[in-house]
């Protein structure tokens, strides 16, 4: 309920935010949030695309979301996702066999691909202690460059340079049906797949022992290890989950919302997927609806461009404001507790803790 | 719970102070209509804007120095000479989905005519052209194609645009061998795509051509032809030129967006410092970006093509009810679609007489340039 009231707190806060930032550059906020939700939401196609470009937001929030549960920091899901995609276009490209097979086996390549590329960093944190954060992007930057490297190399398009060859239909997660259903837009069975890995997350977390002694590294390493859990081996897990999840992120995104992979670019999705798992408040459904409203903001961006007189630069600081209030929820927190304490204590100390601290305070 | 409350209640109050400041500042502001991404037309002397011209930006910022400010450039000269409403948006990727997306956009509020850069747009105009038929697409660096198959089919409703950049690259090689007489040259690419790698190839036979015929002395030495891998890595940009200029390099050619502005700081570090560095711009000119002290730039020519006419002679076309559709026009010297800039502050008359007489061969066909890789550096 608190964690709801914070999220709903730092959206509130990031709209009002951007509603000052076109004020103040002398555009109507009313009417620019009115065309950004328009755009987002006005008809089925647009609701499509809305639903699409959450897809892969609701993989990498999730991959954040479970490292953060552990106490892990996962900036690299930027990499994993690139990897991981790269990794189910390398066998979408490849291997011609049916369709379910075919989209199953790049399923199970993008989940590889991604946990390798977060297993290095949690084998270096667990053996060698060295920081997640510094690693992680480091390994962003490796995806990058191996990227740059292979797809022109191996899976170069034929005129050209710097994107790999197109995916057949059947190797992608595209679905006419769907796509009719929305109105010709390019939502994908992606969506399906994102829900799925949302349920099973939430079961690890709540329901598992392995999600309990995950959980009970990320509240206190030493206490856990006190109590006999294996904090390495549980670092190492961890990451691993929530590479695999960034890894089917990039299968969502390059083959199913792009049907193939682009040199020269980290996707947007992975740090993007940081300010989602902050906004989700960590919790796999949290994540899940976040990620659909970043979804739309991104979505509805252009129409509000296209209708109003906002630029497109501002758009974005709008939607950069909204992030920063969501990632700094909790700032958020600490303000709802103090102005609870303040309360608290001019109530005229009912409680016994409550004054102290209201005091403090003041 | 209730404290909660009252804190959304102080956040609608916020949020209605917003909404008051709003209305005051607009009434200031949209006078000016500066800064921002759309171009009223009917500023122009009352004129009601005949029509909306709407552009998609590729990879990059609209300030990029090359393609998308040079499309734009020509658009807000249509809206300042010929009272267009012209309008950019912004794509959150580079995926033909993003770009469906902001075509989709434009559409929708009215713009009938969309203006793209870039070959990466050439899947998304081809679903475009037939999914928008009443509008019309212009194609700048490319031919709209299905994914499947490369064969291009230009609609009725669209015009491709493409540029002979290797004679831009042979004009400006001429012109640095002719100026500097003797020493070494160096390359820095962008991306490693056929604009790019045709300026690369042009502006080497232009140096060959004016050593075999003009009886200058410029090497150019395979190390320092290299391609950065992006076009806005500018530190990276200052790097390589820096590396070369270490080596020997007198004058690099950039053809690498904002990876070429970061070598350009670096020249322009050096000449403040006393030393010769020179750099030749690429798609516009670019001497004002090389200014380092009172008018002097490090700037010694520019490479360039002419997008902001491409763009502004197209809005023009379809205004004049000329609209070539269905064609592929190609912009060459012998149309001035290409070219170095008329006023070249570093070049010495000399210079521009001996580049004047190869345009004029070139034009005449007496002198070819090849627009592929054949025997030259990368």
């Amino acid at each position: 309920m608190r964690n709801l009231i914070i999220s709903l707190c730092a959206v509130l806060f990031g709209l009002i935010g951007g509603g000052v930032l076109m004020a103040v550059t002398g555009h109507d906020p009313f009417e620019g949030y009115k065309f950004l939700f328009q755009g987002g939401l006005k008809n089925s196609q647009r609701l499509g695309d809305t639903l699409a470009t959450g897809t892969p937001l609701i993989f990498t929030g999730l991959s954040v979301a479970f490292a953060f549960r552990t106490g892990l920091f996962n900036i690299g899901a930027a990499g994993q996702m690139l990897f991981g995609g790269f990794c189910a276009t390398v066998i979408g490209l490849n291997v011609d066999t049916s369709r379910p097979l075919l989209l199953l086996m790049m399923i199970v390549a993008a989940l590889l691909g991604g946990a390798v590329w977060a297993f290095i960093p949690g084998l270096l944190k667990a053996r060698f202690n060295v920081h997640e954060v510094v690693s992680t992007i480091m390994m962003n930057w490796i995806a990058y460059w191996t990227i740059y490297y292979a797809v022109p190399a191996y899976l170069k398009a034929e005129s050209v340079e710097t994107e790999s060859r197109l995916l057949p239909d059947k190797a992608t997660l595209k679905s006419t049906f769907l796509s009719d259903m929305f109105g010709g837009s390019y939502i994908n069975m992606g969506l399906y797949v994102a829900v799925i890995a949302v349920i099973i997350i939430a079961f690890i977390i709540n329901k598992t022992t392995l999600g309990y002694e995950l959980k009970a590294v990320g509240y206190n390493r030493h206490s856990a290890e006190y109590a006999g859990i294996k904090v390495n081996r549980s670092i190492i897990t961890s990451m691993l989950i929530s590479g695999a999840l960034a890894g089917l992120g990039g299968m969502a995104q390059f083959a199913g919302n792009g049907a193939n992979i682009q040199i020269g670019v980290l996707p947007t999705q992975g740090y993007d997927g940081i300010a989602v798992a902050l906004l989700g408040a960590n919790s796999p459904l949290g994540v899940l609806i976040s990620a659909l409203f970043f979804g739309l903001l991104y979505s509805g961006r252009g129409f509000m461009n296209a209708m109003t007189d906002i630029p497109p630069e501002i758009a974005d600081s709008i939607i950069a404001i909204i992030i920063y209030f969501a990632a700094t929820s909790v700032l958020m927190d600490r303000l709802i507790t103090r102005i609870v304490n303040r309360r608290r204590a001019a109530t005229g100390g009912a409680g016994t803790s409550g004054p102290v601290s209201g005091k403090e305070n003041a | 719970m209730k404290k909660s409350l009252s804190l959304l209640v102080i956040c609608m109050l916020v949020l209605a102070l917003a909404a008051c400041g709003s209305k005051n500042n607009g009434g200031n502001n949209t006078d000016t209509g500066s800064n921002s991404g759309t171009n009223n037309g009917a500023n122009n002397g009352g004129e009601k804007p005949s029509f909306k011209a709407g552009m998609v930006t590729d990879s990059g910022t609209i300030d990029d120095k090359s393609f998308n400010q040079g499309t734009w450039e020509g658009l807000e000269r249509a809206t300042k000479e010929l009272g267009v409403a012209s309008k950019y948006l912004k794509p959150a990727g580079t995926t033909e989905a993003d770009y469906m997306k902001e075509i989709g956009n434009l559409y929708d509020a009215g713009y009938k005519m969309i203006v793209v850069p870039g070959f990466k747009f050439e899947t998304a105009i081809y679903a475009s052209q037939d999914k928008y038929k009443d509008a019309n697409f212009v194609l700048i660096d490319g031919s709209p194609h299905t994914a499947e198959d490369p064969t291009p089919k230009v609609g009725t409703n669209t015009v491709s645009i493409f540029f002979a950049e290797h004679e831009s690259g042979f004009l400006a090689g001429v012109a640095t061998a002719v100026q500097l007489k003797e020493g070494e040259a160096g390359f820095i690419g962008g991306m490693e795509i056929p604009p790019v790698q045709k300026y690369n190839w042009g502006f080497q036979q232009g140096v060959k051509y004016a050593n075999d015929n003009l009886g200058t002395k410029i090497s150019m030495k395979k190390e320092n032809v290299v391609y950065q891998g992006s076009f806005d890595n500018s530190a990276a940009g200052g790097q390589l030129a820096a590396q070369m200029y270490d080596r020997g390099v007198n004058v690099i050619f950039t053809a690498a967006g904002g990876v070429g502005v970061g070598a350009i700081n670096e020249a322009k570090n050096r000449a403040k410092a006393g030393k010769t560095a020179w750099i030749i711009g690429v798609d516009g000119d670019q001497y004002k970006d090389g200014v380092y002290e009172g008018d002097k730039s490090v700037i010694l020519t520019s490479a360039m093509k002419k997008v902001n006419e491409a763009s502004f002679d197209m809005v023009k076309a379809l205004q004049e009810g000329k609209f070539p559709g269905g064609q592929t026009l190609t912009f060459d010297i012998k149309n001035d679609g290409v070219g170095i800039p008329s006023e070249n502050p570093n070049l010495t008359e000399d210079t521009m007489t001996k580049v004047n007489e190869a345009i004029t061969k070139l034009k005449s066909g007496d002198v070819k340039v090849a627009a592929e890789k054949g025997d030259l550096i990368k």
